[in-house]
């Protein structure tokens, strides 16, 4: 304890230095990419009607329900627990079979996956498919290249999330809202807990545009709910 | 939380973030979550997930579970104690050695009653076998959603502090569809065991704090990078210490 505890002091320290450091670092992959004639990842616009960018000042969406007495709540279908095997959005071309456990690091924060080959699910929430927001996360780039979620902030309403779960079912979620948050704003309540009835997804990665010392200033999220099953 | 990220967007990059500490940030409202997981010994075969949002003294539950034996009462409640381990019991807590976790036998980890799941009047402890009261599972799937439940300063504390643990009771050990056997519950002597022995447990946690370090290209780790470790703490320490400190806690249980 005395150990964890003066490490953080240390941190803290830190922290005044670099406060205005950001969490994604774009590295080398990213660099490479411009030169290579590309602008980067995909990253939501704001202009476009699809896309919801939280202005700096605006009220955050509620963070719970408004309490509900309903004898019998009327939540959408959601199914028992069961781990994401394999990840499919074809309209983006993504497909993975690397899922690996995010959770809480000892700072508080979540983990994410070692690799930009991997798919990380948040263990502390849902499973996809049970009532609530299941969380996917994955890298936008490497220092080899594109990320699993490279192009995810290219992805449309509507757009079909497939998640493959241990139990053999195969799940489909509809993309309800694209969008890119500020990470000094990351919207907590909705991505972890939203309105709590109904099974979610939603999928987080790196965008926005990344400042001179190649950070990435926001986040990308997408939100989905289930929408029906491709197999039982 | 609302507040929290307020905070994080007013102050981050200033150096007062860790002057904030266990301030304000969090007292107002915060919402937590578990992933309900059959208790040992329990034979059951269920899931589910419940979140608590906390304003103030009143909170709002919602859960949802499946698996669970099919039109029989389910006892559900809201467990803290401040001695407890805040979490789901172990096949080691069972005391007697008969291979099930009793309610009694549970609570070295998740603490006595505080809030009783009911779906209508009192949510006290003492509606805690308020068998008329509870949901009764159709076809092994419970649902509940109940606002305006009023709970104690020190409990909104625990629960806010990822401390509280969530319990849904009734088995069947003898699978014969019911509440039934000689051996008698230990909360109520005119009831089976099986009418108040836990099923479904899971912990009422914090969601992680902040953004996602999702783009690292430069950090072959992932999440050795210096830069992103620093940048979460900025984000700890804006967020108060309340939250962490049950998060570190728990970090440290696992
Ligand atoms: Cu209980």
């Amino acid at each position: 304890m005395t150990d964890s505890t003066s490490r953080g002091g240390r941190r803290g320290t830190l922290i005044a230095a670099a406060a205005s450091a950001v969490l994604c670092v774009v590295g080398v992959g990213a660099v490479t990419l411009g030169a290579r004639g590309t602008d980067g990842p995909p990253t939501p616009t704001v202009a476009a009607p699809s896309i919801s960018v939280p202005a700096p000042d605006a009220a955050p969406a509620p963070m719970a329900p408004s309490p509900r007495n309903s004898t019998t709540p009327r939540f959408g279908r959601f199914l028992p627990a069961s781990r994401p095997t394999v990840l499919d959005i074809p309209s983006i071309g993504v497909h993975s079979a690397a899922f690996v456990d995010l959770d809480v690091t000892a700072d508080g924060t979540i983990s994410v996956p070692g690799t930009a080959d991997e798919v990380g699910f948040y263990v502390g929430g849902p499973t996809p498919g049970q009532l609530g927001p299941a969380v996917i996360a994955a890298h936008v780039d490497s220092t080899q290249g594109p990320g699993v979620f490279y192009r995810l902030g290219a992805i449309k309403v509507g757009a079909s999330i497939r998640v493959s779960r241990a139990d053999g079912s195969v799940l489909r979620f509809v993309v309800d809202k694209v969008a890119l948050y500020p990470k000094d704003r990351f919207p907590t309540d909705q991505v972890y807990r939203s309105t709590f009835d109904r099974a979610e997804i939603r999928l987080v990665t790196c965008g926005g545009t990344f400042d001179k010392v190649r950070h990435y200033l926001d986040n990308v999220v997408v939100f989905g709910h289930l929408f029906g099953d491709e197999k039982p | 939380m609302r507040k929290q990220s307020k905070f994080v967007g007013a102050t981050f990059g200033a150096i007062t973030l860790l002057a904030l500490g266990a301030g304000p940030a969090l007292a107002s409202g915060s919402s937590v979550n578990a992933n309900l997981k059959p208790i040992p010994g329990s034979g059951v075969e269920g899931s589910g997930t419940a979140m608590v949002s906390v304003s103030g003294t009143t909170i709002t539950v919602t859960m949802a579970a499946t698996g669970l034996l099919a039109g029989q009462p389910h006892a559900a409640h809201i467990h803290f104690g401040a001695d407890a381990r805040h979490e789901c019991p172990v096949i080691g807590d069972d005391t007697n050695k008969d291979g099930h976790l009793n309610t009694s036998e549970g609570a070295p980890a998740y603490g006595p009653i505080v809030v009783s799941l009911t779906k209508s009047g009192d949510t006290s402890p003492a509606s805690a076998l308020a068998v008329k009261r509870f949901d009764t599972a159709p076809g092994g799937k419970l649902t509940y959603e109940r606002g305006s439940i009023k709970v104690s300063s020190a409990v909104a504390a625990a629960i806010s502090a990822g401390k509280a643990v969530v319990v849904i009771h009734g088995v069947d050990y003898n699978k014969d569809g019911k509440y039934s056997g000689t051996v008698k519950s230990d909360l109520a002597p005119t009831l089976p065991t099986e009418a108040t022995d836990p099923a479904l447990c899971g912990a009422l946690l914090a969601a992680p704090v902040g953004g996602m370090a999702t783009g690292d290209g430069g950090a072959a780790g992932g999440v050795n990078s210096g830069l992103l470790i620093i940048g979460g703490g900025a984000l700890v320490a804006a967020a108060g210490t309340g939250v962490i400190a049950g998060r570190r806690s728990r970090t440290a249980v696992r």
